[in-house]
């Protein structure tokens, strides 16, 4: 069961990283985003993080072990936007 | 894995591992001769402690030495007559270019002209209120370019720097007497943060200033091996991603001492705006091979204001990560 947001979030993933061959049914909610699962590396990340940011308006605080935990996987992705989007 | 001893002993001449000879307590020291002696006093003081570094330390010297004799036919047209002579004057031009990067942190007015077509084009960048990604290098006095923005209410600096130099140098500005100190932005590595922070800051209309001629601690491997001056030499791949994920006006600027004093040379370098995904890999490749000719071209005009005293040639693959 995905909710909207994720929804969204899957196209934006797609979209930004441009991932001609995933579709949105390919990305499950709980699987890892990085290295595993979807296989995304950390130039993706801060591709990410800046769609993010233009799109909701998300700041993220330096520590890169909140940032790792926020972008470990679609739901945590929601949950961040969810708890910070300003836009 | 336990790295070989080969492996050990190569990785401590990682720039990053070489300890930094200036402690905070001696930078105070000379900040404090500098305000209450003069300049005289601090240049008297400062020629012993470069002989005395220049005859300790091998590193430094080594890499020096190695740069010189590849820089020397490019600028003189021949080799250098006596390397350890050329060496000793590299060593204390960098101690002058320190004396002077300790003046523009104490607040002294700066002599650093900006002329010409530089000014043009530098009015045009802040005018165009874009902001933009400032490529650098260890070439000339950064802190002068930093320092420039206490002269000019409508330019803002951000300075990316690598932790450890960054948060002494941040406790050095504390002190300081400058008006409007720049922003420094310490990272060890670049996380979506500091990416969001960056661009954020560029939105902004601000000038992020990010040098490109030294790997970084935590690298991940993204180099690319480039000849500069004759032979192999790793670059780091990071500044140009950030450059692309950015999607902005990207600049080049050095500050060269000359029989004047400081000339900051403002240059255009790309437009990442409207770069493509897929065009990504080619116009990095390119990119790169640009930024190193612009570095090629200042050290041969300058030969001893490239401050890198660390090995640069043939250090590929010793870039482990520091979570030290």
């Amino acid at each position: 069961m995905t909710s909207e947001l994720e929804q969204e979030l899957k196209h934006l993933i797609i979209d930004t990283l441009e991932l001609e061959d995933v579709t949105p049914e390919d990305i499950d909610p709980d699987e890892p985003l990085f290295v595993e699962g979807l296989g995304l590396d950390s130039i993706d990340a801060l591709e990410l993080g800046l769609a993010l940011q233009k799109r909701y308006g998300i700041k993220l605080e330096a520590d890169s072990d909140e940032t790792r935990h926020h972008f470990r996987n679609l739901r945590t992705l929601a949950a961040l936007v969810e708890e910070r989007r300003t836009a | 894995m336990t790295p070989s001893d080969d492996d050990t002993q190569r990785d401590a001449r990682h720039w990053s591992r070489v300890q930094e000879s200036g402690t905070l307590a001696g930078m105070r020291l000379m900040i404090w001769i500098r305000r209450h002696l003069g300049r005289w006093p601090f240049r008297l003081m400062l020629v012993p402690v470069i002989l005395y570094y220049y005859a300790i330390r091998h590193i430094p010297r080594q890499a020096s030495q190695d740069y010189l004799k590849r820089i020397w036919p490019l600028h003189a047209g021949r080799k250098p007559r006596c390397v350890h002579w050329l060496s000793l004057r590299h060593f204390l031009v960098f101690g002058g270019m320190l004396m002077d990067k300790i003046d523009a942190w104490s607040g002294r007015t700066l002599e650093a002209r900006v002329d010409g077509a530089d000014r043009a084009r530098l009015d045009a960048a802040i005018r165009s209120g874009r902001g933009g990604l400032v490529l650098v290098s260890h070439v000339g006095n950064l802190e002068i370019c930093s320092a420039m923005q206490e002269r000019r209410d409508d330019f803002h600096v951000v300075q990316i720097m690598h932790t450890r130099n960054a948060s002494k140098f941040n406790e050095l500005l504390a002190r300081s007497n400058l008006r409007r100190a720049p922003e420094i932005i310490e990272v060890s590595e670049i996380t979506p943060a500091t990416a969001m922070l960056l661009a954020e800051r560029i939105q902004q209309g601000r000038f992020v200033m990010i040098a490109a001629d030294r790997v970084p601690i935590n690298d991940d491997g993204r180099t690319q091996t480039l000849d500069f001056l004759g032979a192999p030499a790793d670059f780091p791949e990071g500044p140009f991603h950030l450059a692309t994920l950015l999607r902005c006006p990207l600049y080049t600027v050095a500050c060269l001492r000359d029989a004047e004093g400081y000339r900051v040379e403002f240059s255009d370098f790309d437009d990442t705006t409207h770069v493509k995904r897929v065009e990504r890999d080619a116009w990095r490749e390119q990119a790169m091979r640009r930024y190193v000719q612009w570095l090629t071209d200042q050290c041969q005009r300058q030969p001893l204001q490239w401050f890198n005293f660390f090995p640069f040639w043939g250090s590929s693959t010793t870039h482990t990560r520091d979570d030290g």
